[in-house]
C-alpha cells in the first residue's frame, strides 16, 4: 500500500479536474506557488516536530560508551545544542539556503550526502515495483472491466482486494519465510558483486526479486481497482454508444476510444503516488535490509539525527510536490478533451 | 421531531437497508464484522486474565500447535490463539476510533471550506493540500513518538494524518449540495449558517461519510498494524501488530513458527477485508453520482 | 495488445533474471579469494579512529590500528600489541613502553614510537580527536618519543589502567597532514592491524583487506567483508544459505532451530553483559542537592535489600532468556571471570518479609505495605519499551514484589526516554544495563559520586545514584593499584559493597549467541579461550583465526527441538490459501452484485 492511509477509492478524487482552455500559464502557476509554500511549512514543520521527540541526542550517540561528562557538554557544543532553540532555527534556515541540510551525527557526513546515496537505491526498488504493479495494475484492471462479471473479473477482482488488504510488510515477512532460502535475503547487492556492468545489473536485480515482488503484490491491487471503475465509467459514456452505433467493432471501441480515456485518471494517480512509495517502503526496506531513503528514516529515527530527519523529510515531501506537478502537467497535456478546446 | 422530513428519512434508510441487504458481498463483510465485534466483545469471558500473564505461561517456547493450544506457543509460552483473540480488541477499536477521528476533523474542515468562501476556505484548502503531500508514514511515527504512550496516541497520530482525503471529498460533495435551488431557498427565507449547514448540507452529506468512514477504519487497521510492527505505542498492549512485531523480533521466522506469524496477520487481512466490502457495498447503494442519476 | 506483449516482456525479464542470477553470481564468487563474510546489524558512525563511538566502528579499528597493548584471547590479560614490553617508575607515574621494531604501516612505512607520541598528543591537545577516547588521556601530564623504540607517558597520578588503553595509534605520517580531526579519513586506511578497512557502502557492506605485513604474520585469509541485515531473520538465512558465513546477536529460537543445521556450529558463552533494576537511593546530582522525583522511602537501606532478596534470577534465566544467561551474582559480568564476585544473589521472600516486618512496613488492608509517613508502597518500574527484558521481566518483577507488600506499577517507554529519566533521577525503579570492558574502571565508575551529573540532570552519565563513602575510597584505591592481584581483591571488595547498599539489583548476564558456517570454517579462537566470543571481542583473535576448513566437531548437540521445518510451513500455507480462497469468494458474491447495479444503470 503506497499511500498507506488514504482509501482505494478516494485516491482518485485527488487528480486535479480537468481545466478546460486558456490560464494554463495561471493555473501551473498557481500550482507552482502553491507547492513552493507547503514545502516552506515542511521546511519549518520539520525543523521542530523532531526536536520535540523524546532522547538527548549526544546521550543516544554516547550511549553505552565509556565517556565523561565534560566529553558530553563538548560534544553538545559541537553540534549546536548548547545554543538557543531560535538560533539553531536560524542557523538551519540559512543552512538550507546554502542547499546544507546539516551534519548527520550518525554518519559524520554532511546529511545532504548521505539522503544522495539512499535516493538511487529507494528510486530503483520504488520505481521498478511501480512501473510493474502499475503495469499489472492497469492491464488487470481493463480486463476485468470489459469482462466484467466474468470469471476472470470475479477471481482477480477478488484477489487485488485481499492483496489490497495486506500490510506489506507482513507480506515481506511471510514471503522472507518462504522464498528466503532461494533468494537473497538483504542489500542490494553483494560484497563481491561484480563489477562489470551486465553481471553487476544480474547481481542487483537478483536481490531486488523478493522486495520488489512484495512492494508489486501490495500496490498493484489498487491500480487495478481504479483502472477497473474508471473504464467501466467510461464504457457507460455517451460517445461509446455512439461509436458502436457508428459500426465500429468492439474490439476497436474499447481500444481506442474507452482505454485511453480511463488512462488518464490512472496513470494521473500512478504519478500522484509515486511520491509516497518512497515513504510507503519503509516497513518492505527495513525487512529486506534494502540500503534506501526508508530504512535511512527509521535509522535516523533511532539516533535521534535531527539534521537527517529534517532533510529526509524535505526530500520526501519534494518528491511527492513534483509528482504531483508531473501529475497535473501530464493530465493537461495528455487529456484530448483539454488539447481539444 | 416527528416532521415528515424524518418519516421520509427512515423510510430512505429502510430502501438503503433492503438494497444493502440484497448486496451479498456487503453482506458477508457485515457478518465477518460481526463475528469480529462478537469475539471483541466476548473475549473478557472467554479468556481468563491469567492466561495473558508471562508469569502464569503454561506451554514451552514457540511450541507448535496441540490440542493444548491449537495455534501453538508464543516466545513466552501463551497461546498464540488466544493473544490473537484478545488482540481484536485494540485492533477494532483504534481502528475505529482512528478512522471517525480522520473522517471528523476531515469532515469539519471539508464542510466549512465548502460552506464558507473566502479567506477561510483558502486557508483551509492549503492546510489539506499540505497535510495531503506530507510522508503520513513517517509523520505518524513522530507523532507517536511524540506523545508516546498507548492506544491514545495510536489514534491520535493515524487520525491527524489520514483526515486530508475525507476533507476534500466533504468540500466537493458540500459545494455541489449548496449549489441546489433549494439552499437559495432556505436562505432567502432567512436561514443562517448553522441552519443551513446542519439542516442541509450535513444531512446530505453523511452517507458519504458514512462510507468514508467505513472504508478508512480499513486503512487506519493496517496503518494501526504498521506503527505496532515498528514498535509505536505502549507494548504491554495485545494488538496484531504487535504481535507480529514480537514474533519477528523473537526469531519466529527463522523457527519456522508459522503458527505465529499468520494467524495475526490473516487476522488482520480479514477485519480490513471486511471493511472494505461492506464499504464498498454501502457506496454502491449511497453513492450521491449513482442516486442522482436515477 | 500494447499493454500486454509489455507486460508479459517484463514479466520473462524477471524470470531470466530469477534463473540466471544465481548461477552467474555463483561463478562471479569463484575466483579463488579466501573471503569471510559476517553479517552485522549497527550503523556506523564513522571510520575515523578519533570519532568513532560505535560498537562496530571500535570493531573496525580494533582490526585495522594495533594498539600499544591488547588483551589476551585466553583470559583478557593485557599483553603485548604495538608496544613489546614496558615498565613503570618506582612512583608509578612514568610509563615506558618499548615499540616492537621491523613493524611497518599497511603503505610499507615501518613504525617507530613517534606514531604514538603523535596520537596520544594530538588527542591531549585537540579537542575533536579527543571525542572518543578522550577520557583515557586525562589526568596526563606529557607524551614523548626520546627515541624510535621509546615511548614515555607521564601521569599526574598512578593509574592501574595504562595497560589498557583502547585507543587506536595512527600513522603520524598520514595524520600529521589532516586538518580537521572531524572529518572521514580517505579509503583505503593505512593501518598496522590485521585486516584495513578498504570500501564502506553505508548500511550494505564494509570491505577489509588482510594485510600480508601484519607483524603476528598474515592472516590465512585474503579479505574480510561485514554485510549488513536489518533483519536478524533474514540474516540467518543469509547464514544457511551460505551468503555470510559468519554472525552472532542470535535470540533464543534462532539459536535452537540452528541446532539442526549439520553445516552450522554455534557458539555461546558467558555472559560480557550485566543487567540490573536500578533502585533509586535518593538521587543527588553531583554537588550533593537531590534531584529527581524517585520515591523517599526508597532511601532506606532494609527496603532496598528486601527488594534485591525478592527478585528471582533463576527464574528470568529460563522463562526470558530461555536458558540462555547466566544467573545473578556480582556486578562484574562472569565473561571477565577474574573480576567477576561469584556469590549468586540471593533469593528468599520469606526472609524479604521478615526484613520489611522487622523495618516496621506495616502491610495494609490489600495487602501494600505502608512506608515510614504511613503512605502506601507503590513504585514505578521504567523499561524500554520492546526489549524482551524489560516486558517480560517486569511482569515477573511486579507479582514477586506483590508478594512482599510492595505495588508496581511498570511503565515501558521508548530508549530515550528511560535514558532522559535515569540521567535525572525520575525514578523509582528502572532496567538498565551496561557491556562490560576488560578493564572493570568504566563500570565500576559509574556507581561513584563523581558520576552523578549535574544540577539540570546533565553532563554526567549516573547508573544508580549510588554515593557512598566506603565504595569511592575503594574506587580510588583500584585505580591507583598497579598490581593485577591486588587490583582484583579491591574490586571484588566494591562489588560486595555494592551488594550490600542495594542500589541495584543485578538480574542475570545474557549470553551472546553466534553462529558460523562449519562447512567452510576451522574452529574459530574465542575469547575468553573457554566459553568466549567470536564476534565483539576486545581484540581481534576472532577473524584473525580464520581458517578456511572444517568443523567436525561431533559433540554438537544436534537434538531436534521446536515444530519448525516444512510440515508447517505447508501447513501455514495451506491455511493461508484457504483464506485467500475464502476472500476470493466473498469478493466474488460482492461482484455479482455490484454487476447487477451496475447493468441497472
Amino acid at each position: 500500500m503506497t499511500d498507506f492511509l488514504a482509501p482505494v477509492e478516494e485516491t482518485i478524487a485527488e487528480a486535479p479536474p480537468p481545466q478546460r482552455g486558456g490560464g494554463a500559464v495561471r493555473y501551473l502557476l498557481t500550482k507552482v506557488g502553491g507547492a513552493i509554500m507547503s514545502v516552506l511549512m515542511v521546511v519549518v514543520l520539520g525543523f521542530f516536530l523532531f526536536r520535540v521527540m523524546p532522547g538527548d541526542p549526544v546521550t543516544i550517540m554516547t550511549r553505552g560508551r565509556p565517556v565523561s561528562g565534560a566529553q558530553l557538554d563538548q560534544l553538545r557544543a559541537e553540534h549546536g545544542f548548547d545554543q538557543p532553540i531560535l538560533v539553531q532555527f536560524w542557523n538551519y534556515l540559512v543552512g538550507l539556503l546554502h542547499g546544507d541540510f546539516g551534519n548527520s551525527y550518525a554518519f559524520n557526513a554532511p546529511a545532504g550526502a548521505i539522503i544522495g546515496e539512499r535516493l538511487g537505491p529507494t528510486l530503483l526498488l520504488s520505481g521498478t515495483a511501480a512501473v510493474l504493479a502499475a503495469a499489472l495494475g492497469l492491464w488487470l484492471g481493463a480486463k476485468t472491466a470489459w469482462y466484467r462479471n466474468g470469471p476472470l473479473d470475479r477471481a482477480s477482482t477478488g484477489v487485488a482486494l485481499v492483496f489490497w488488504s495486506i500490510p506489506p510488510w507482513w507480506l515481506g515477512v511471510v514471503l522472507l519465510m518462504i522464498a528466503g532460502g532461494v533468494f537473497p535475503t538483504g542489500g542490494m547487492q553483494s560484497p563481491d558483486s561484480p563489477t562489470a556492468l551486465v553481471p553487476h545489473a544480474l547481481d542487483v536485480a537478483h536481490h531486488m526479486v523478493l522486495p520488489v515482488f512484495t512492494l508489486v503484490l501490495a500496490i498493484y491491487g489498487q491500480y487495478q481497482l481504479v483502472m477497473r471503475a474508471s473504464l467501466l465509467e467510461e464504457m457507460n459514456s455517451d460517445y461509446l454508444t455512439t461509436a458502436r452505433a457508428k459500426g465500429l467493432r468492439d474490439d476497436m471501441v474499447r481500444r481506442r476510444h474507452a482505454l485511453p480515456n480511463a488512462l488518464l485518471p490512472t496513470t494521473t494517480l500512478v504519478f500522484l503516488h509515486l511520491g509516497m512509495v518512497v515513504s510507503g517502503a519503509i516497513t518492505v526496506e527495513a525487512v529486506y535490509s534494502w540500503p534506501g531513503l526508508g530504512q535511512l528514516t527509521a535509522e535516523a529515527l533511532e539516533a535521534k539525527d535531527l539534521p537527517l530527519l529534517q532533510g529526509i523529510f524535505i526530500v520526501l515531501v519534494i518528491a511527492v510536490v513534483i509528482m504531483n506537478l508531473v501529475a497535473d502537467v501530464l493530465l493537461r497535456v495528455l487529456d484530448p478533451r483539454v488539447r481539444a478546446s | 421531531m416527528t416532521s415528515p422530513v424524518w418519516a421520509r428519512r427512515r423510510a430512505a434508510a429502510g430502501r438503503v437497508w433492503r438494497e444493502f441487504a440484497a448486496n451479498r458481498g456487503g453482506l458477508v463483510g457485515v457478518v465477518v464484522l460481526g463475528l469480529f465485534v462478537l469475539t471483541a466483545i466476548l473475549a473478557p469471558l472467554l479468556i481468563s486474565e491469567s492466561s495473558l500473564d508471562v508469569t502464569r505461561a503454561t506451554g514451552q517456547r514457540l511450541e507448535s500447535p496441540s490440542g493444548d493450544f491449537p495455534l501453538g506457543t508464543d516466545e513466552n509460552g501463551l497461546s498464540v490463539l488466544t493473544l490473537t483473540l484478545w488482540g481484536t480488541r485494540l485492533s477494532l477499536v483504534v481502528g475505529l476510533a482512528a478512522a471517525v477521528l480522520s473522517v471528523l476533523i476531515g469532515t469539519t474542515v471539508g464542510i466549512l471550506a465548502g460552506h464558507f468562501g473566502g479567506w477561510l476556505s483558502a486557508v483551509l484548502l492549503r492546510f489539506t493540500d499540505f497535510f495531503l503531500i506530507m510522508p503520513s508514514l513517517v509523520l505518524a511515527i513522530a507523532l507517536s513518538a511524540v506523545l508516546e504512550g498507548g492506544a491514545g496516541t495510536i489514534i491520535l497520530a493515524i487520525g491527524v494524518v489520514s483526515w486530508p482525503t475525507s476533507a476534500r471529498l466533504v468540500r466537493a460533495q458540500t459545494l455541489a449540495v449548496e449549489a441546489r435551488p433549494y439552499i437559495e431557498r432556505a436562505r432567502a427565507l432567512g436561514g443562517g449558517h448553522g441552519h443551513v449547514i446542519f439542516k442541509h448540507v450535513l444531512p446530505s452529506v453523511l452517507p458519504l461519510v458514512f462510507v468514508n468512514t467505513t472504508l478508512a477504519v480499513g486503512t487506519a487497521i493496517v496503518a494501526e498494524s504498521t506503527l505496532r510492527f515498528l514498535g509505536l505505542g505502549s507494548t504491554s498492549e495485545i494488538t496484531w501488530g504487535g504481535l507480529l512485531r514480537s514474533a519477528s523480533s523473537s526469531g519466529a521466522i527463522t523457527y519456522g513458527a508459522w503458527w505465529y506469524l499468520l494467524p495475526p496477520g490473516i487476522a488482520i487481512v480479514l477485519l480490513v477485508l471486511a471493511f472494505t466490502l461492506v464499504g464498498r457495498a454501502l457506496e454502491t447503494v449511497l453513492n450521491p453520482k449513482l442516486r442522482e442519476r436515477r | 495488445m500494447l499493454v500486454r506483449r509489455r507486460l508479459a516482456g517484463a514479466v520473462s525479464v524477471i524470470a531470466l533474471v530469477a534463473v540466471t542470477v544465481p548461477w552467474v553470481a555463483g561463478a562471479a564468487q569463484a575466483q579463488g579469494e579466501k573471503v569471510l563474510r559476517a553479517g552485522i546489524t549497527q550503523d556506523l558512525d564513522s571510520l575515523n579512529p578519533f570519532i568513532t563511538i560505535t560498537r562496530v566502528g571500535t570493531d573496525l579499528t580494533r582490526l585495522t590500528y594495533e594498539y600499544l597493548t591488547t588483551y589476551d584471547p585466553k583470559d583478557y590479560r593485557p599483553v603485548p600489541g604495538l608496544a613489546e614490553k614496558w615498565e613503570t617508575s618506582p612512583d608509578k607515574l612514568t610509563w615506558t613502553f618499548t615499540i616492537r621494531s621491523g613493524a611497518k604501516w599497511s603503505d610499507g612505512q615501518p613504525i617507530t614510537a613517534a606514531d604514538p607520541a603523535f596520537t596520544l598528543n594530538k588527542m591531549m591537545t585537540d579537542k575533536a580527536a579527543a571525542t572518543a577516547n578522550g577520557n583515557f588521556v586525562q589526568g596526563w601530564e606529557s607524551v614523548t618519543a626520546p627515541d624510535d623504540r621509546t615511548l614515555v607517558i607521564r601521569t599526574k597520578q598512578p593509574r592501574s589502567t595504562m595497560l589498557a588503553l583502547d585507543i587506536p595509534i595512527v600513522p603520524k605520517h598520514v595524520w600529521e597532514k589532516v586538518t580537521d580531526f572531524k572529518a572521514e579519513p580517505p579509503l583505503p586506511l593505512v593501518g598496522s592491524g590485521p585486516f584495513i578497512v578498504q570500501d564502506y557502502k553505508a548500511s550494505q557492506f564494509i570491505k577489509l583487506k588482510a594485510n600480508k605485513d601484519y607483524w603476528r604474520g598474515a592472516p590465512k585469509i585474503d579479505a574480510l567483508d561485514f554485510v549488513y541485515y536489518k533483519n536478524v531473520d533474514a540474516e540467518v538465512q543469509a547464514l544457511q544459505k551460505g551468503d555470510i558465513d559468519l554472525m552472532s546477536r542470535l535470540v533464543p529460537a534462532q539459536y535452537d532451530a540452528l541446532k539442526n543445521d549439520p553445516n552450522i556450529k554455534l557458539n555461546t558463552g558467558a555472559g560480557r553483559r550485566l543487567n540490573e533494576i536500578l533502585i533509586n537511593p535518593g538521587a543527588a546530582s553531583a554537588d550533593g542537592n537531590p534531584i529527581g522525583n524517585g520515591n523517599p522511602a526508597l532511601k532506606d537501606v532494609q527496603l532496598r535489600k528486601a527488594i534485591a532478596l525478592a527478585i528471582d534470577s533463576r527464574t528470568l534465566v529460563d522463562k526470558v532468556w530461555g536458558g540462555y544467561a547466566v544467573e545473578a551474582a556480582g556486578y562484574i559480568p562472569p565473561g571477565f571471570a577474574e573480576f567477576h564476585w561469584p556469590e549468586k544473589r540471593k533469593f528468599d521472600p520469606a526472609e524479604a518479609n521478615k526484613m520489611l516486618d522487622e523495618a516496621g512496613y506495616v502491610r495494609g488492608a490489600d495487602g501494600v505495605r505502608a512506608d515510614k509517613t504511613g503512605k502506601p508502597l507503590r513504585l514505578r518500574l521504567l523499561g524500554h519499551a520492546g526489549t524482551n527484558l524489560d516486558e517480560q521481566g517486569s511482569k515477573y518483577i511486579t507479582s514477586w514484589l506483590k508478594d512482599i507488600g510492595i505495588a508496581v506499577e511498570p511503565q515501558m517507554v521508548a530508549d530515550q526516554k528511560v535514558n532522559d529519566a535515569t540521567t535525572a533521577g525520575n525514578f523509582d525503579l528502572a532496567f538498565s544495563g551496561w557491556s562490560a570492558n576488560p578493564d572493570p574502571d568504566y563500570v565500576l565508575s559509574l556507581q561513584t559520586c563523581a558520576s552523578r551529573p549535574n544540577a539540570d540532570g546533565k553532563g554526567a552519565t549516573p547508573d544508580s545514584f549510588l554515593c557512598d563513602p566506603e565504595y569511592d575510597a575503594l574506587y580510588a584505591q583500584q585505580l591507583a593499584e598497579t598490581d593485577r592481584a591486588k587490583r582484583i581483591e579491591i574490586v571484588k571488595k566494591m562489588q560486595q559493597v555494592l551488594a550490600d547498599r542495594a542500589s541495584l539489583v543485578i538480574l542475570g548476564y545474557d549470553n551472546p549467541l553466534e553462529a558460523y558456517r562449519a562447512d567452510r570454517w576451522a574452529p574459530f579462537t574465542t575469547q575468553p579461550s573457554s566459553g568466549g566470543v567470536i564476534m565483539n571481542q576486545q581484540g581481534y583473535w576472532g577473524y584473525y583465526s580464520a581458517t578456511p576448513g572444517r568443523t567436525t566437531d561431533a559433540d554438537a548437540p544436534a537434538e531436534a527441538q521446536g515444530g519448525g521445518g516444512n510440515t508447517g510451513l505447508v501447513i501455514g500455507l495451506v491455511g493461508g490459501g484457504v483464506v485467500v480462497v475464502l476472500a476470493g469468494v466473498l469478493a466474488f458474491a460482492r461482484l455479482r452484485r455490484r454487476g447487477t447495479a451496475d447493468e441497472r444503470e
